[in-house]
């Protein structure tokens, strides 16, 4: 029992030692998945919500300034006043949503001192119609807003709008769970594989086995140290997502992590299977790729799967990967428990009995 | 008796046998040698020895314990070199020794069996940037972590310059005068005259000869060997090292 525990110790911070004194274990279990956060969080992040808007203010009445005030006030129009031309040449580039013209003559008085009856003209970019009916409705209201004050006709109805606090989730928080379960699986396969496998080759696996202590302390102690290196993947990266790139983590950050941790477990049984099997580093590399390569595109990681033909959504959906990416994004997403993650942690599980049994039944020590 | 191997077999999985029916037994204190060309089976004899491979039939007594009933015992009296000397990557001498320690629940100083190979200033140096006899000698001190009453030395001189081989033979006699039993193999049968007590000839897994190498070199001659060439009292060996000098080139 001391034996184990004094072996299992040192085993276990010599193993943690050589982790982070190797460079291309770092890089590959912590600046490749900051990296990949990093460019998709970028992108995900400049694609504006805002609606474009150009108005050409023509005339110069009180009333016109009024309503151009009015429509910059809108908080999700961008607005700019340019010319005529400037605008119509933007619109028909695409840059705009909507270009807006108070026409000269607008807000004049006639002889009796009252407005005259005028109109604004709105021009909309066809391709994205969307954008411009909603950018006309808005405007459209306060247009309303103004006729009414000029009637002298009492406000009978009133929309009172009140903000509700939606999830308002935005690309990042489909695309960081899906990352982190990538880290997750090259980590628990890739990263044991090749260190087990190198040891294995060299001939120090063997030089271990050459003192009393029993071979598992040191399987045990390769696990121990991915654990403690998936912990900390998931907290950088999800620690950066929520500070740079707005993420969200709804649900309870420690069944976050404890599914996270559980997706270790799960790729290292996988991992353990290859190291345990394969001969030499050449030959785990493709053992390797062929594991984790249709996962990483097929599991809902960077795109969703619902346009895939139905057939692979039934085959995928049985994926590791699937499980792990899509406990993390719930918990995320919708603020889950465990406990309505029962088709998941089952997947999970029943994935890493299984290759339990397949590594323990796979693996030599030479 | 140390050392007692009694009708030792091995026959792998693909039905290959690597050694058939060997038998001997070593002396505590003895310098005992297994010479044979690649392939005779000198180093899965010495790995069933040792507990590192499942020994077909046969027996082996080590210090009164048997290896294939208590090989973790065994494996806490002995020292191990292997073959290909290689070490866990990015730790330093220090740190693998202090890792060898825990493994054997000892606490030898790491200074101390450094400094009696000779690498006290490498302590701090990863096994990847020592030259190949120092690696070999580093190899040696991790096999002293737990005052071994046996070291197991496997080809220890292979691939070593004239210079580093002489160094280690020293190593050897210097863990022999401290009454430690040194079981190695070798190919070099100057190193086996020189180092061991008592040698066994091995070929294709089998002893065809054992006994001390004056013995031996007798019976030979006692057959009417003649030699090739008149014999010199002086090897071109010795002329390289008298022309190199004996300092090691690490």
């Amino acid at each position: 029992m001391k034996r184990n525990l004094v072996s299992l110790w040192s085993l276990t911070v010599a193993s943690i030692k050589m982790y982070f004194r190797n460079t291309a274990a770092i890089f590959f279990t912590m600046f490749v998945p900051i990296a990949f956060i990093g460019v998709f969080g970028l992108l995900s992040k400049s694609e504006g919500t805002k609606l474009t808007l150009d108005i050409t203010n023509q005339s110069n009445t009180a009333l016109s300034r009024s309503v151009v005030d009015a429509i910059k006030g809108v908080k999700t129009f961008q607005v700019a006043e340019t010319s005529q031309h400037e605008a119509a040449d933007k619109l028909s580039k695409g840059k705009l949503d909507l270009q807006i013209i108070i026409p000269q003559d607008f807000g004049d008085t006639g002889p009796d001192g009252k407005i005259l009856p005028n109109h604004i003209h709105a021009l909309f970019n066809s391709a994205k119609p969307q954008n411009g009916q909603t950018a006309n409705l808005i405007i459209g209201q306060i247009i309303a807003g103004i006729n009414a004050k000029i009637a002298g006709t009492p406000q009978i109805i009133e929309l009172e709008p009140a903000g509700v606090l939606t999830k308002n989730l935005g690309a990042i928080d489909f695309l960081l769970p899906g990352i982190l379960a990538i880290s997750i699986m090259q980590l628990g396969i890739f990263s044991v594989a090749f260190a087990f496998v190198s040891l294995k080759t060299t001939g120090a696996l063997r030089r271990i086995q050459a003192t009393p202590t029993h071979p598992l302390n040191f399987i045990v102690a390769q696990a121990i140290t991915r654990l403690i290196v998936g912990v900390m993947q998931v907290v950088i990266l999800t620690g950066l997502g929520i500070w740079l790139f707005g993420f969200h983590l709804n649900g309870n950050p420690l069944e976050f992590l404890v599914v996270a941790l559980l997706g270790v477990v799960l790729f290292l049984a996988f991992g353990f299977t290859v190291a345990g099997y394969a001969k030499d580093e050449n030959s785990a590399a493709p053992i390797a790729n062929l594991i984790t390569f249709p996962m990483l595109f097929l599991s809902g990681t960077f795109f969703p799967r619902d346009a895939f033909p139905s057939w692979l959504t039934s085959i995928t959906d049985y994926f590791p990967l699937t499980f792990l990416a899509d406990a993390l994004r719930r918990i995320a997403n919708e603020g889950v428990h465990l406990t309505a993650l029962g088709t998941d942690l089952l997947g999970m599980l029943v994935w890493g009995i299984i290759m339990f049994f397949v590594a323990v039944r796979l693996f030599r020590w030479e | 008796m140390l050392l007692e191997v009694k009708n030792l077999y091995k026959t792998y999985a693909d039905g290959f046998e690597a050694v058939k029916g060997v038998s001997f037994a070593v002396e505590r204190g003895e310098v005992f040698g297994i010479l044979g060309p690649n392939g005779a089976g000198k180093t899965t004899t010495l790995e069933m020895i040792e507990g590192l491979r499942p020994i077909t039939s046969g027996s082996v007594i080590i210090d009164g314990l048997d290896v294939q009933k208590s090989p973790y015992a065994v494996k806490e009296r002995i020292g191990i070199q292997l073959q290909s000397s290689s070490f866990f990557q990015n730790l330093n001498l220090v740190e693998l020794l202090k890792l060898f320690n825990d493994l054997y629940l000892e606490s030898s100083d790491p200074m101390t069996l450094l400094k009696e190979v000779g690498l006290e200033e490498k302590a701090k140096s990863q096994v990847k940037a020592l030259s190949g006899g120092q690696k070999q000698r580093f190899s040696i001190a991790t096999t002293m972590v737990n005052k071994p009453v046996a070291i197991f030395l496997d080809e220890p001189t292979t691939g070593l310059d004239p210079q580093a081989r002489r160094n280690l033979w020293e190593l050897v006699e210097q863990i022999k005068k401290k009454g430690t039993t040194v079981i190695m193999t070798t190919h070099y049968m100057e190193e086996a005259e020189v180092l061991c007590d008592r040698v066994a000839v091995m070929d294709e897994g089998k002893i065809i000869a054992e006994g001390t190498p004056k013995q031996l070199i007798q019976d030979l001659l006692g057959r009417g060997f003649k030699p090739r060439q008149k014999v010199e009292p002086a090897s071109l060996e010795d002329v390289f090292i008298d022309l190199t000098g004996k300092e090691i080139r690490d």
